[in-house]
């Protein structure tokens, strides 16, 4: 008689986990998710190959500097000669590395922060009140007061990012516990003797995975941007390594004379945030159709 | 009203005295010493502990955070270590440069902000309702700084028709100062301001599905005054939290629009101060910000209840 729910409970949760990650994959069937996602697929692709596609490196110097775009050069050359599209597809990796490593882990640790409060609820008010220390800090002062402790550079890229994402996720989870923690179901699973782990995988996760899977892809436009805005005002990766937003700073310098120089740059940026808008718009859709 | 500020008190306190520990905190956990730095040719060990002496380096950070929290409230913002000029008078030479902006740039997504959002949510028209719509989100999703390098590109360096780099401040002479403060402040305003009008349009969907705008309809009054007095009456207070919300962004922004732009405010100030590692003028930066957008939030939930009767403050 006492076996018979706890049998039951994982079985049900084999059923339902599949048609979650079902409806995550649905996201991928609408034209904004193909589109996204296409995008995204090559952006990686050829971060990832950059040094098969271009062996040359991203410093290679050629004989004319400031040319406008050509067939040879597809977003012309810098102050020194060296390809833009070059520089543009190596600095993608530094874009694409933050946000691909810095984004869901702040999503976890975020979400496990905001579980906190299931522990005892005085810590979960407790952590409340830090994230909300955090809030109080715009994405690029946060980053100005992490680059003034670790120095420019991608590590203090990627702290800003995973910092500056801890309160969204931290919040939904919270309200999910919240939210769930006096449900009929809840209850009943509690008087059952479940474990408050348990509980919380079973239960709560899932009613804060859908909003905090979209918060993530949306947090990864910021991540760009924040990447962008850093490296323009001179506190993101440093020269020599390409990132787009310091190609961008190098660009916005030699604007008179080249005003093409800025173009690429920024074309590619725009395009990856679209790619990834385009992917969480296509998750929110999937998410809220069930 | 008095009664709902108190209650604020103690949760602001409590952020803003941990953004004044953080502020402290950070920067002195960075790697490298300004006694040494401050040395510079001569940098013996004596030579080093007596700079330390001088700036009071060498006492307990307990004692030199108590210095620097009591200094603020008797209004002395400390010294610039490597300027050798005290903070206040740093920040009062950059402070009219960034006030300008940010102020201008609130003023736009004020006007620009609510215009595209009342068009958008009082229009019959689809056409106009798709483009109006679709113009709002790209606004949202491209960032300041790129529809930075846009304007420049176009007023700048295809037309030059604005200036594109430097500034002439606004007080001294009106007219030409405003002309350098055109692009960077509509940069910096564009993005809020799409925010704003796609939640003022929202909001005025919703609002027209309430009952009491049938009421009016049914009992016969003009389109226009449905608009004006039933729809977005009801419909300002979602506008006024976002445009609170968005001026924390736009205070972020402004700090890649001043180097964008080569203004010479407080966002360069700060930049400088993070490269040259000069903590004392970076902890009173990052403090007044946190300030500042406390302050932002607050005022949003005073204007909030000042336009709806139904919410009263402290009365709960």
């Amino acid at each position: 008689m006492t076996d018979l729910p706890l049998t039951a409970a994982p079985a049900a949760t084999r059923r339902s986990l599949n048609p979650t990650l079902a409806r995550y994959l649905s996201a991928f069937r609408t034209p904004r998710g193909v589109v996204g996602l296409t995008i995204l697929v090559v952006m990686v692709l050829a971060a990832l190959l950059a040094p098969v596609l271009f062996p040359g490196g991203y410093d290679q110097q050629g004989a004319t500097t400031f040319a406008g775009p050509s067939a040879g050069h597809l977003f012309g050359t810098d102050e020194f000669g060296r390809d833009i599209f070059v520089r543009s597809v190596y600095g993608l990796r530094v874009d694409l590395s933050l946000i691909l490593s810095a984004v869901p882990l702040s999503m976890a640790i975020g979400t496990l922060l905001g579980l906190s409060g299931a522990i005892s609820g005085w810590l979960g008010a407790g952590v409340q009140r830090l994230l909300d220390v955090i809030i109080g800090f715009p994405g690029l002062i946060l980053g100005v007061c992490l680059v003034a402790v670790l120095g420019a550079g991608w590590f203090a890229l990627f702290l800003t990012i995973l910092i500056g994402g801890l309160p969204s996720a931290g919040r939904l989870a919270r309200g999910a516990w919240l939210s769930q923690q006096d449900r009929e179901y809840v209850l009943a699973a509690r008087v059952l003797g479940v474990s408050r782990r348990q509980l919380l995988v079973r239960h709560v996760l899932p009613n804060a995975m859908d909003a905090i899977v979209v918060n993530g892809a949306v947090w990864m436009v910021v991540g760009v941007y924040i990447e962008a805005g850093l490296s323009i005002v001179g506190l993101g990766v440093q020269p020599p390594t390409p990132s787009l937003g310091v190609l961008l700073n190098n660009g916005l310098r030699f604007v008179v004379q080249s005003p093409t120089y800025i173009i690429g740059p920024a074309s590619l940026l725009l395009l990856l945030a679209v790619g990834v808008s385009l992917m969480s718009d296509a998750l929110n859709e999937a998410v809220n159709r069930r | 009203m008095i009664r709902y500020l108190m209650r604020k008190v103690p949760s602001v306190v409590f952020v803003l005295f941990a953004s004044s520990v953080v502020a402290f905190a950070l920067p002195r956990l960075a790697p490298g010493d300004v006694a040494v730095t401050l040395a510079g040719s001569d940098p013996t060990a004596a030579n080093i502990a007596a700079i330390r002496k001088e700036l009071g380096l060498d006492r307990s950070p307990v004692v030199q955070y108590w210095d620097w929290i009591s200094g603020l409230f008797h209004g002395d913002l400390g010294q610039s270590y490597l300027l050798h000029r005290s903070v206040a008078s740093l920040i009062g030479d950059r402070l009219e440069s960034t006030v300008e902006l940010a102020v201008f740039a609130t003023l736009l997504v004020v006007v620009i902000g609510t215009a595209l959002g009342v068009l958008a949510g009082s229009t019959r028209r689809w056409w106009a309702r798709t483009a109006l719509d679709l113009g709002n989100s790209i606004l949202v999703a491209v960032p300041s700084f790129l529809i930075a390098l846009a304007l420049i590109l176009v007023f700048g360096v295809y037309h030059r028709w604005l200036p594109a780099s430097g500034e002439v401040s606004v007080v001294h002479d009106p007219a030409i100062g405003i002309q350098y403060l055109v692009l960077p402040a509509v940069a910096l305003a564009l993005s809020p301001a799409g925010g704003v009008a796609r939640l003022l349009q929202t909001e005025m969907a919703r609002v027209r599905n309430e009952d009491y705008v049938d009421l009016a309809l049914a009992k016969g009054a003009s389109p226009r005054r449905i608009t004006l007095r039933h729809v977005l009456r009801n419909s300002f207070g979602s506008a006024v939290v976002a445009i609170g919300l968005e001026i924390g962004t736009l205070l972020a922004g402004a700090v890649v629009m001043e180097s964008i732009f080569n203004r010479n405010g407080l966002g360069q100030l700060a930049v400088s101060s993070v490269t040259s590692r000069d903590f004392t003028v970076l902890q009173v930066l990052i403090l007044g910000v946190v300030c500042v957008a406390v302050i932002c939030q607050i005022v949003t939930e005073l204007v909030l209840a000042a336009l709806d009767p139904k919410i009263r403050l402290g009365d709960q």
